[in-house]
């Protein structure tokens, strides 16, 4: 049986634990709600930048393909040249566990898409760490990681955006990808997350339709010019966009994880304190019963 | 005609002029600077690093853009900037420490550096001082 000593460090170290996890639950709620202004401040770029697209759709479809070798226009545009058995993932987890099931959800729906598509050359980028230490340590033949970026969580800004966006692109246009596929959590609520796994190129331009198409701009420099400049920076807003919903959702998981772990704490610091007074009690018995036996043994 | 512009001002990580009223429009365009007066033909524009200015009633302002994209769309003027500053909020001694910080960590050769960060940071303080200088 246990000593009450025994019983009383335990308590004490349970409720230490605790503690930290009450501050993380604290950091993360105090971190969230910066992550969710970010969110809110990123979204009139992304949407006014999706209106422009879709503005140009009319006149991008009408553009002739140039002459040169293989088009990037119908590449980023239309389902066409990219090769087949080629394709790319990008994986955003966090940086760090004590999340709950939030990377391992991740982890296990890449697990299943690399499944899925193991006859197939995949180029991985894996942002956070947990899921760059995961695709490293896989021994696949085919598997090559292309990007990393770890430790950019809590504090995404766009520059981040951008450097991801400009390696996948680069990949894709470098390698001729067929696809490239995204696994990420989405932020649904303070609650929950939502894993996402989504097709982010090439473009799919029937999904921008907004009806408000415009036609015959004015271009300087030049419409292709604009184009090629547009299209990579649209991608990149998504990236900030994927990146930013990410890390809330991530701070929202440590946040819930950290809750239920220190309520689970404070269960069970009750659950002992009951056997520590059951424990002291029986002490305490056990002493009246001697004295009581040596005080009758002293009388007969 | 009194009719006027609406300009909205947005970058990736906030919207720093949402339907404000103006006369006229200077955007920093890739070959060299536009004016745009309301009843402008629509037009699509890429912009450079430079000087972006608005004037309303007489009133101008000036803000450092880094580099984007802006259109102009029935009397609406939607600048979309990597990054933009208000240029009476720059300060030419930050800029200039940003400079020697990065320029510092590139001659640290064990350091872990990101040479592209390093040179876009380079390049943005450059732009930023230079509309400083300008605007003074």
């Amino acid at each position: 049986m246990e000593s009450l000593r025994d019983i009383r460090q335990n308590i004490k170290a349970i409720k230490s634990t605790q503690q930290i996890m009450q501050t993380m639950k604290m950091i993360s709620s105090a971190r969230i709600r910066r992550a969710q202004e970010a969110m809110e401040a990123a979204r009139p770029f992304a949407k006014k930048m999706l209106e422009m697209v879709d503005d140009l759709k009319q006149d991008i479809l009408a553009m002739p393909q140039p002459d040169e070798g293989e088009s990037w226009e119908g590449r980023f545009f239309v389902n066409k040249t990219g090769d087949p058995r080629k394709i790319g993932l990008l994986v955003i987890t966090g940086d760090k566990g004590l999340a709950g099931s939030f990377n391992a959800v991740i982890l296990r729906s890449v697990l299943q898409f690399l499944k899925e598509h193991k006859d197939k050359e995949i180029f991985v980028f894996a942002v956070g760490k947990k899921g760059r230490d995961f695709l490293a340590r896989l021994k696949m033949p085919r598997l090559h990681l292309a990007y990393e970026s770890v430790g950019i969580f809590p504090k995404v800004s766009y520059a981040h955006a951008e450097l991801l966006g400009e390696a996948v692109l680069k990949t894709f246009f470098e390698q001729k990808l067929g696809s490239v596929t995204l696994i990420y959590n989405d932020f649904k609520s303070l609650a929950s997350q939502n894993l996402v796994e989504q097709k982010i190129l090439p473009f799919d331009f029937e999904a921008i339709a907004q009806d408000r198409e415009e036609s015959d701009f004015l271009f300087e420099p030049g419409m292709l010019e604009i184009f090629k400049q547009l299209v990579p920076r649209l991608f990149k807003a998504n990236m900030y966009r994927f990146l930013l919903e990410s890390q809330a959702a991530n701070l929202a998981a440590t946040m819930n994880a950290m809750d239920a772990a220190s309520k689970n704490a404070g269960e069970l610091v009750t659950a002992l304190g009951v056997k520590l007074n059951k424990v002291r009690q029986a002490g305490i018995t056990n002493e009246i019963l001697d004295i009581v036996n040596g005080a009758e043994a002293l009388n007969s | 005609m009194s009719k006027k512009l609406t300009l909205n001002l947005i970058t990736p990580e906030k919207q720093l002029i949402s339907n404000r009223e103006a006369d006229m429009v200077v955007l920093p365009a890739l070959l060299g600077e536009m004016g745009i007066l309301p009843g402008h033909i629509k037009t699509i524009v890429q912009l450079g690093m430079g000087s972006l200015r608005y004037k309303n009633d007489g009133k101008e302002e000036e803000f450092a853009v880094l580099g984007g994209f802006a259109e102009v769309l029935h009397n609406v003027v939607n600048v979309f900037a990597e990054g933009a500053d208000l240029a009476d909020e720059i300060d030419e001694e930050v800029e200039k420490q940003k400079i020697k910080a990065v320029k510092e960590s590139l001659s640290r050769k064990d350091a872990d550096i990101d040479f592209e960060l390093a040179e876009i940071e380079i390049k943005q303080a450059i732009a930023r001082m230079k509309v400083k200088k300008r605007h003074m």
